[in-house]
C-alpha cells in the first residue's frame, strides 16, 4: 500500500512539469502582453523597453520558463505585473472563497446526488426513477453560466429571497452553490443509481435475501455500501473540476475567488497571476485524482489486496 | 438521538433565516457599482497606479478641480500664478486642511509628495518640475525645468491626488492597499481588491471643490463601492435594490434601465471617441484620395441613429468636442459626403463595376476591416461595412478578441479598423499618430515630416496653456487633413441610479460622477 502511494506521488512530478510547461507556453503564445496595460498615454518607446526589462519579459522564452519554474518549485509564485503585489497574496485572498464555494457545492452534490440515485434505484423503471433521471439529464446539460442567470432571475428578481450577487452575506452563497452543485448532482445521481442496480444483482445480495433480511435494509446497508465505491472515486475526481467549473460562476455572481482572479488577470495578460491560478487548478485536479485512487484502494478490499 | 437531530436542524434553520433576512440599509448609506473598466484596480496609491477607480476621487482631494466644460478651478490650491515665460508657478494653498490621520496639509506637504513621483509609473506628470520652494506655510513655488502648459490638467488628474507624505513613506507598498490617507470627503474603512471598498464620511471635511454646492461634510455617511465584472449581474442588482447606483451602464442595457419605473439615468459628456484608423502605408490607402473617400463615406448621423439610438453625438474631429483643441477650421472637419467620396475614387482610377465594387487595372477594391469582439463593435463595424459598400468599397470584417487586438495592430498589416479610445487631453493625437509608435498605438502607421514638426511644437514647444492649445489645434488640424482615420461617434457616459433611494444634484458641474457629484448627493430617508 505504501509503495503504491509513493509510486503515485512520484508519478505526479512529470505530470506537474508537463502541465507547467503547457500553461507557460499557451500563455505566451496568446497575442498581447501585460506592458500594453501598464503604458499610459504619452510614455515613450524607451519607457516600454525599460518596463519589459524590469519584468524579465525581454528574455528568451526558455530562460523565462526556467526562472519561473525554479521559483515556483521553491514556493515563490512571483510578483503580479499589473496587480503589482506578490501573487501568493492574491491567491491566498482568493482561495478560501473558492474552497468554500467548491466545498459546499461538492457537499451538496454528494448528499443530494446519492439521495436521488438511491431513490431512483429503489424505484427502478417506475415514475420516481424516470422523473429523477429526466431532471438529472436536464441538470447536467445546462451551461452553468446560463443556469446561474436563471436561478438569479427566479430567486432574486421574482421571489426576492436571495441577494443577486456578491459575498456580503452567507445567503449570497446559496445560488452559486446551487449553480455548481446541480451539475455535479446529476453525475453523482446517475452513477449511484447504476452502481446500486449493478450491485443488487450480485450473489451476496441473493444470499442476504435468502437469509430473510428486509429488502430496504439490504439496499441501504449492504448494496449502497458496495455502490459507494465508484461514487466516492467520482467525487474525489470532481474536487479539481469544481474549482475549475467555478470560474464562470464566480464571475456571474461577482464573487471573489480564483475564477474571478483568473479571468481578470487573463484579460490584462498578467502572466504570473494567470500561471499561478492555472497551476492551482491543475494541482487540484491532480491531487483529486490521487485522492480518488487512494480512497478506492482504502475502501475496496480487492484493490487493497492487489496492491499489497 | 432523534431529539438532538431535530434540535440541531431547528437551530440551523433559525440561524439560516437570520442570515437570509435582507440586510436592512440604514439611513445615509449607499452602495455603488464601479464601471466594469475599473474592476480589479489593485491599489488606491495614485502615484504608482496605472488604473484608479472612482472611489479614489472621494478619498483624495486634488490641487485643482475640473468643471464639466473641462475648465480649471481652485480646490486645495485657492489660487495660482504662472510666470509669463512658463518657468515657474506659484500656488496659494487652502488653510485648515487636514489629512485623515490628523496630519496638516500645507506647503511642507508638496515637496515630498512630488518627490515620490520620481521613478514611478506616473513620473512624467511631474518631470517638468525642477524643484519646489516653500515660500511660506501656505505658499509654494514650482521652479520649472521647462514650461509645462499641461500643469493644471496634471494637477486635476486623479493620479495627482494629494497623498499624505509621512504615512506614504512609512507604509511603502501597503499604502493604498491596507491603509490610505488623503484629505478627501471619505476615509477608507476596508478594501478587498476586485470585490469591494467601504468608505465612511470624513466629518471634519469643509474644503470641498467650489464646483459643488456642498463643500463639506458629505450628506452620505457610508458608501460601499462594489466591483461587478458582469454587466447583467450589476443591472439585476440595481433592479432588485441590492445596489443604488451603477457608475457605468453599457449602451445595450440602457433601454432595460429605462423600462424600470424606479430607475433613472444621468447623462454626462463622455470621454470616448469611436473612429476608423486607416493604415496610410497599405495600398490602396497610400493614396490620400482613397483615404479621404473612405473617411467621407462614413455616415456619422446614420450610425448615431441606428447603432446608438440617437444617444451621444457624431464625431467630426479626432478629439472629444469639450476640448478646445477640437475647434479646428470647418474645412478640416470630416463629414459624410458621398458625392465627394465617389468623385475622389473615380479620380484615383477606381471605376465602379457592375457588381457594385470598384476596380482598377482588373483588381477589385477589396480591403480588410478589423474590429474587436465586443458586441457594440461588431454591430458598428457591420454598419461601416455597408456604408463603404455604398461607395463601391468591399470591406471584409475580421474580428479579434479585445484583449489581443493590440498585438495584431503591431504587425502593421491592418488596412481599416473600427475602435475607440477614452481620453480627455489633446496629447492623445501624439499618442495615436506619433511616428515613434508605429503599429500600436499608431495603428494608422502615420509618419509625416510636417506632422512630426507640428507634434514637437505641440508637445514640448509651448510656454503656456494658450500656446499649447494653439499648437495642438494646428497639429490636430494638419493630421485631420491627411486622413489617417475617420471620426465616427462620441458617446455620452450614462450613470443609472435608483431614484427611490438617491437624490442627485440638479446641476452637476463636473466631467464625471466623482467627488463633486457625491458631495451634493443624498439618500432618501
Amino acid at each position: 500500500m505504501y509503495s503504491y502511494l509513493i509510486r503515485r506521488i512520484v508519478m505526479l512530478v512529470p505530470v506537474f512539469l508537463a502541465v507547467s510547461l503547457v500553461i507557460f507556453l499557451i500563455l505566451h503564445f496568446i497575442p498581447g502582453d501585460p506592458i500594453d496595460n501598464l503604458l499610459k498615454v504619452g510614455s515613450s518607446p524607451a519607457a516600454r523597453a525599460e518596463m519589459e526589462a524590469r519584468y524579465g519579459l525581454d528574455q528568451p522564452l526558455p530562460v523565462q520558463y526556467g526562472i519561473w519554474l525554479s521559483k515556483v518549485v521553491q514556493g515563490d509564485l512571483g510578483t503580479a505585473i499589473v496587480a503589482r503585489r506578490p501573487v501568493s497574496d492574491l491567491i491566498l485572498q482568493a482561495l478560501p472563497h473558492s474552497l468554500r464555494l467548491g466545498g459546499l457545492a461538492l457537499l451538496f452534490s454528494s448528499v443530494v446526488g446519492v439521495g436521488l440515485g438511491v431513490l431512483a434505484a429503489l424505484n427502478r423503471d417506475k415514475w420516481p426513477d424516470r422523473a429523477i433521471m429526466g431532471g438529472v439529464l436536464l441538470g447536467s446539460t445546462m451551461p452553468s453560466f446560463w443556469l446561474g442567470l436563471i436561478l438569479m432571475l427566479i430567486f432574486s428578481v421574482w421571489l426576492g429571497w436571495l441577494p443577486v450577487s456578491g459575498a456580503r452575506s452567507a445567503s449570497a452563497l446559496v445560488l452559486p452553490v446551487l449553480t455548481i452543485g446541480l451539475g455535479g448532482t446529476a453525475l453523482v445521481a446517475r452513477i449511484t443509481r447504476v452502481a446500486m442496480i449493478e450491485a443488487s444483482g450480485r450473489d451476496f445480495v441473493t444470499l442476504l435475501h435468502a437469509k430473510g433480511l428486509s429488502p430496504l435494509r439490504i439496499q441501504l446497508r449492504h448494496v449502497l455500501r458496495h455502490a459507494l465505491i465508484p461514487v466516492v472515486t467520482i467525487l474525489a475526481l470532481r474536487i479539481g473540476w469544481i474549482l475549475g467549473g467555478a470560474v464562470t460562476v464566480e464571475v456571474v455572481f461577482a464573487r471573489p475567488g480564483l475564477g474571478t482572479l483568473l479571468i481578470k488577470s487573463l484579460s490584462q495578460h498578467d502572466y504570473p497571476v494567470v500561471q499561478a491560478c492555472l497551476l492551482m487548478l491543475a494541482m487540484a485536479v491532480m491531487l483529486g485524482t490521487l485522492l480518488g485512487d487512494i480512497l478506492q484502494a482504502a475502501m475496496d478490499p480487492r484493490v487493497r489486496a492487489a496492491l499489497a | 438521538m432523534t431529539m438532538s437531530i431535530r434540535k440541531t436542524l431547528l437551530t440551523a434553520s433559525v440561524s439560516l433565516f437570520a442570515l437570509f433576512a435582507a440586510q436592512a440599509v440604514t439611513a445615509q448609506e449607499a452602495v455603488f457599482v464601479l464601471n466594469t473598466s475599473e474592476v480589479g484596480a489593485p491599489t488606491y496609491n495614485p502615484i504608482k497606479a496605472n488604473n484608479l477607480n472612482k472611489a479614489t476621487t472621494l478619498i483624495f482631494d486634488r490641487m485643482v478641480s475640473q468643471a464639466a466644460d473641462l475648465s480649471f478651478h481652485p480646490w486645495l490650491a485657492e489660487s495660482w500664478e504662472e510666470a509669463p515665460d512658463g518657468m515657474s508657478w506659484t500656488f496659494h494653498l487652502k488653510p485648515g486642511v487636514k489629512f485623515h490621520n490628523g496630519e496638516p496639509f500645507n506647503a511642507a506637504t508638496i515637496g515630498p509628495w512630488l518627490e515620490a513621483f520620481k521613478g514611478s509609473e506616473n513620473a512624467y506628470m511631474t518631470e517638468a518640475i525642477a524643484k519646489v520652494e516653500v515660500v511660506d506655510d501656505l505658499t509654494v513655488k514650482f521652479v520649472m525645468a521647462r514650461p509645462e502648459p499641461n500643469m493644471l490638467y496634471n494637477l486635476s488628474s486623479s493620479f495627482m491626488s494629494v497623498i499624505e507624505p509621512k504615512s506614504y513613506a512609512a507604509l511603502g507598498d501597503n499604502y493604498g492597499v491596507t491603509e490610505v490617507y488623503g484629505t478627501g470627503p471619505f476615509k477608507m474603512e476596508s478594501f478587498t481588491v476586485g470585490q469591494e471598498t467601504v468608505l465612511v464620511r470624513n466629518d471634519d471635511y469643509t474644503w470641498g471643490s467650489p464646483l459643488a454646492k456642498n463643500t463639506g461634510p458629505a450628506h452620505i455617511a457610508k458608501i460601499t463601492f462594489r466591483e461587478i465584472a458582469e454587466d447583467s449581474t450589476a443591472f439585476l442588482e440595481l433592479k432588485t435594490g441590492g445596489v443604488d447606483m451603477l457608475l457605468g451602464v453599457p449602451a445595450d442595457l440602457l433601454s432595460e434601465v429605462k423600462k424600470e419605473p424606479n430607475l433613472a439615468v444621468l447623462t454626462l459628456p463622455g470621454q470616448d471617441v469611436y473612429y476608423m484608423p486607416i493604415n496610410v502605408t497599405k495600398a490602396p490607402f497610400d493614396d490620400i484620395k482613397v483615404r479621404e473617400a473612405v473617411a467621407k463615406a462614413i455616415n456619422q448621423e446614420e450610425i448615431l441613429a441606428s447603432v446608438f439610438g440617437g444617444v451621444g453625438s457624431i464625431a467630426d474631429t479626432f478629439l472629444i468636442s469639450a476640448l478646445p483643441e477640437s475647434h479646428v477650421s470647418d474645412a478640416a472637419k470630416i463629414h459624410y459626403d458621398p458625392a465627394r467620396a465617389n468623385a475622389l475614387l473615380d479620380e484615383a482610377g477606381w471605376v465602379m463595376g457592375a457588381d457594385g465594387v470598384r476596380a482598377k487595372d482588373g483588381q477589385p477594391l477589396k480591403v480588410s476591416l478589423w474590429t474587436q469582439s465586443d458586441s457594440i463593435f461588431r454591430r458598428l463595424t457591420e454598419v461601416v461595412q455597408a456604408q463603404l459598400k455604398a461607395v463601391g468599397v468591399e470591406a471584409e470584417i475580421t474580428t479579434f478578441d479585445s484583449s489581443m487586438i493590440r498585438d495584431q495592430y503591431k504587425t502593421g498589416t491592418q488596412q481599416l479598423a473600427v475602435r475607440s479610445y477614452d481620453w480627455d487631453n489633446a496629447d492623445i493625437v501624439d499618442w495615436f499618430f506619433g511616428a515613434d509608435r508605429l503599429g500600436y498605438p499608431n495603428i494608422s502607421m502615420f509618419n509625416d515630416p510636417k506632422a512630426e514638426e507640428l507634434r514637437k511644437a505641440a508637445m514640448t514647444g509651448s510656454k503656456n496653456m494658450a500656446e499649447r492649445v494653439a499648437n495642438f489645434t494646428a497639429y490636430h488640424e494638419y493630421v485631420l487633413t491627411q486622413f489617417p482615420m475617420a471620426p465616427i461617434y462620441q458617446p455620452v457616459e450614462s450613470v443609472a441610479y435608483n431614484a427611490d433611494r438617491l437624490v442627485m444634484p440638479t446641476e452637476l458641474n463636473a466631467p464625471v460622477v466623482g467627488s463633486t457629484a457625491v458631495m451634493d448627493m443624498e439618500v432618501k430617508e
